[in-house]
């Protein structure tokens, strides 16, 4: 407990020797971070095996794969993968990888801190979210398989148990197991981030100076606390509803499979999705806010240039985190929601168009007349700037109701949100994975293969999204296991059959970063510097790697802002936060 | 910014006495909280009281016994608007679709 | 070490280097899991109103003797174990262990009457055959509601006395700061908190007259 009260703050620190205490039972938020990145990665991997498998089936549906027993997926089969999918994806990587995984890693040395305000906490938040990410891959062990209501996981059919389908029995209830340990694991590593953040500033870090990955780090942290209280609650409920038999979310008088349901009544099933978007809608910027902060910090490290309205920018963030509690009725329009609630959250989810622009229109400022180096770290944050505008502007379709009763529930939906939720986040990840890599590890990626792993990647992307907006334009469902049963839906096969292409070469590109990845951990190019790329912030000014303690006992202390590129008057083209004023050397 | 000064905050606080008080209020409101009870009013009435009433018992709660007084306010400012806020935005939409939801079942 | 004066910028309380609260980061921290928490039991009380408000045919069961009386005496417990925890952070505050122990262990005792009387108020109902699936009045999730809820809070007051239990042994035996048992204190009086809202939204509104 002695390290736990000492937290982050500056002392003396002793490095733990043994392997266990060192690797695995770890308090250093550095080890911690690294962990989480790994299970990121590997889940990361298993959510896209999934998704292959998927499209697999998609593209020839008819086709015999010796995979599957008989030679074909059967509807249950591609229901658990759809669903297993999307919460591996969603839960596992978008939220842990970006916030959990860099956010421990770089938030407490981007603040000059020693380590995060309560490491013991830390370490238990990762242990748990492992167990959770246990406790859910173990649903495709048991009896049934895994659950095939999506990540949604709408009841009643959710709340009903086996009846309502084979994975609906043990799988769903691992499922909601897992997803309530993951709603403490977020929250212990919520409220750490913001006590870190608000404690841990090294003197003269003030909020004005406050590098724009920690501010999104920060915000995310906010919308963490918030949001997945509220998850836990439904979850608890959900669970009361399988295991204890009550009714909060199942109505009465339904009829499954020639069932009648006389043993439930009196709930409704609208209140989970009330409740699950409440937190489900905050759970998207969960994703994306990290993302942003990496590219704007990216965006002016590499065209030299300070961020384009700094003010702006964290005004942005905070405007986008403070709607995201306001818009969650968006994603329920048809479900037989007020015009009037339809009509304000319309409102609300078009207005947060104002802050995502504003963030645009500062990223397009800060590239405008800078000088531009186009490396692997860049070219992913560019092209997470291409990503977010693409996938944003179908969500102002979407968010008009008259529109979204025609786009709901279609492949358009699917496009948006893989476009902007789940793609940008991720090349938000490769974007500061190719940046801090060298950092964390003393060796830099290879920018060759990183290069071929980008444009890949980039059309990519866009060769298996874009053609899904037109999919759903067609009035083509989502979620739909038989394409072929449907007259209108046999003709847009070939559709299907270019997006399983795109997506097995998408697929193939990433085994290239994954060679890449250990490739250059073992062999790349050594990195001996402290500030390789002539960044300004803190992590840039301790060793590489950092040594346990971050600052070696010593407080640093900040006196310029995050993006002090090309100040005039300054002999280097950069100015570190924390170079004393008088230190600064004069052209 | 000097510890001293903090040292100092962090030790103030209501006395013994004051806290009694506090105590022996909010025993008196849970007091008045049961006699309504039994007053019979209109259902949305008595919620609104009852409500209005815990609000101020959260109050005295918050305030005294945790210290929140005694705080600097602006810790006030970070933790309480967002917690309404969070609060208000599921009151507001729940329960005017939990209305909406009665109104289109069959009668 | 620098001259940092000169900078304008480190004279507000939010420059860094230290809390801009001016408290402990543990305190903090106990706060943020306090809203945290606040918004799942506030979700959970939405919850039973949203079902009240579709469920016309809720009933109204709890009569003076015993479900009232033995509620209101419990919140009256709750209330005096809170105070009890208020003179063991004073006490701490002051350096004195043993009245600090004492203290705590009188909370504890507060919040081990307050989950008997709550289990004898169950087993009231239990016997009048009400469970969390079935109840003879009215809607079956009445029932569900109110042991959700109530299993809930319950849950929260056995966790707070094993928390007071661990942090008055380890304050006794010296290993704990005044500060933890303020920390601990602030999970008390939330516990505390929550009741306040419980009790008059489940029992005061399902009075019968």
């Amino acid at each position: 407990m002695v390290t736990h009260e000492n937290g982050g703050g500056h002392g003396h620190h002793q490095a733990p020797t043994g392997f266990i205490r060192k690797y695995v039972f770890s308090i250093d938020h550095k080890v911690i971070g690294i962990q989480y990145l790994c299970l990121a990665l590997f889940s990361v991997f298993v959510g896209m095996a999934l998704s292959a498998l998927m499209r697999l089936h998609l593209g020839w549906p008819n086709a015999h794969w010796s995979i599957f027993k008989g030679g074909l997926m059967t509807p249950e089969q591609y229901l658990a993968l759809m669903t297993m999918h999307g919460t591996i994806m969603v839960f596992m990587v978008l939220t842990t990888a970006p916030q959990s995984g860099f956010g421990n890693y770089f938030l407490p040395i981007q603040i000059g801190a020693a380590d995060m305000a309560f490491p013991v906490l830390n370490m238990l938040s990762f242990w748990t979210t492992m167990v959770s990410l246990l406790v859910m891959i173990a649903a495709f062990f048991v009896a049934g398989g895994a659950p095939i209501g999506g990540w949604t996981s709408y009841p009643p059919l959710s709340a009903l148990g086996e009846m309502a389908g084979p994975g609906q029995g043990a799988g769903e209830t691992l499922w909601i197991i897992g997803l309530a340990i993951f709603c403490g694991a977020s929250l212990m590593g919520a409220l750490n981030f913001i006590t870190t953040l608000i404690d841990l500033r090294a003197k003269g870090m003030t909020l004005g100076r406050l590098p724009l990955t920690c501010w999104t780090w920060f915000v995310t942290a906010i919308l963490g606390l918030l949001a997945f209280g509220v998850l836990l609650a439904a979850c608890i409920l959900l669970l009361l509803d399988r295991v204890a038999g009550t009714s909060f979310f199942i109505p009465g008088g339904l009829v499954i499979t020639d069932q009648v349901i006389t043993w439930h009544k009196g709930g409704s099933p609208l209140l989970w999705q009330h409740l699950f978007w409440f937190f489900g809608h905050p759970e998207v910027y969960i994703a994306i806010l990290p993302g942003m902060g990496v590219a704007s910090h990216l965006l002016s490290t590499f065209s030299r240039k300070p961020v384009f309205g700094y003010r702006a920018m964290v005004g942005a963030i905070c405007g986008i985190g403070f709607l995201g509690f306001c818009v969650w009725g968006h994603h329920m329009f048809i479900s037989g929601m007020s015009p009037y609630s339809a009509f304000a959250f319309s409102i609300l989810t078009m207005t947060i168009g104002v802050p995502s622009a504003i963030k645009t229109f500062n990223w397009l400022g800060t590239l405008w007349g800078g000088k531009i180096t186009f490396n692997c770290a860049m070219l992913f944050a560019l092209g997470f700037v291409s990503l977010f505008v693409s996938g944003g502007l179908s969500g102002l379709f979407l968010a008009q109701p008259a529109l979204d009763l025609y786009l709901h529930d279609g492949y358009f939906v699917v496009a948006h949100f893989h476009l902007i939720m789940g793609v940008a986040a991720i090349f938000g990840m490769f974007a500061g994975l190719y940046f801090w890599f060298p950092k964390m590890f003393g060796r830099f990626l290879n920018e060759g293969i990183g290069k071929l792993h980008f444009w890949l990647t980039f059309i990519g992307v866009y060769a298996i999204f874009m053609p899904m907006h037109f999919l759903g334009l067609a009035g083509h469902p989502r979620r739909y296991f038989d394409t072929t049963a449907v007259e209108f839906l046999q003709k847009l096969q070939p559709v299907h059959v270019f997006i399983s292409i795109a997506a097995f070469i998408t697929i193939g590109a990433q085994l290239i970063f994954l060679f890449n990845f250990f490739y250059s951990l073992y062999a790349g190019k050594e990195c001996k510097e402290e500030n390789p790329w002539h960044a300004t912030t803190l992590e840039w000014s301790i060793p590489t790697p950092p040594p346990f303690d971050n600052f070696a006992g010593v407080e640093p202390v900040v006196y310029h802002g995050p993006y002090e590129f090309s100040v005039p008057g300054a002999a280097d083209d950069y100015i570190p936060q924390h170079l004393a004023p008088n230190l600064v050397k004069k052209a | 910014m000097n510890d001293h000064a903090h040292a100092e905050e962090a030790h103030a606080g209501a006395s013994v006495g004051t806290n009694l008080a506090i105590w022996i209020g909010l025993v008196a409101i849970t007091g008045l909280e049961v006699f309504l009870a039994y007053e019979e009013l209109q259902p949305t009435l008595m919620l609104t009281i009852l409500i209005g009433l815990s609000l101020v018992k959260a109050a005295m709660i918050m305030s005294y016994f945790m210290h929140l007084k005694f705080e600097r306010f602006s810790l006030v400012l970070w933790l309480v608007p967002a917690m309404i806020f969070c609060i208000a935005m599921m009151m507001i939409f729940f329960f005017t679709e939990a209305y909406w939801g009665m109104g289109l079942r069959p009668h | 070490m620098h001259d940092v004066k000169t900078d304008a910028a480190l004279d507000s309380a939010w420059s860094g280097g230290a809390s801009p609260f001016a408290m402990g980061s543990k305190k903090l921290g106990m706060w943020l899991f306090i809203v945290s928490d606040t918004l799942t039991f506030s979700a959970l009380l939405i919850t039973y109103t949203y079902s009240r408000i579709t469920n016309p045919d809720w009933p109204k069961p709890f009569p003076m003797n015993p479900a009232i009386i033995f509620s209101t005496t419990m919140t009256v417990v709750l209330l005096a174990s809170s105070l009890t925890m208020v003179m063991a952070v004073m006490a701490a505050q002051r350096n004195d262990r043993k009245k600090t122990v004492l203290w705590m262990i009188a909370t504890m005792a507060g919040g081990l009457t307050f989950m008997a009387l709550h289990l004898r108020e169950w087993f009231h109902l239990f016997e009048e055959g009400a469970t969390i699936t079935h109840n003879p009045w009215g809607t079956p999730l009445f029932g569900a509601v109110f042991f959700g809820v109530t299993g809930m809070h319950m849950t929260h007051v056995l966790i707070g006395v094993i928390y007071l239990g661990i942090v008055a042994t380890g304050y006794g035996r010296g290993k704990f700061s005044a500060e933890d048992v303020e920390v601990n204190g602030l999970y008390w009086h939330f516990v505390d908190l929550v009741w306040m809202f419980v009790f008059p939204l489940v029992y005061l509104m399902s009075v019968k007259y």
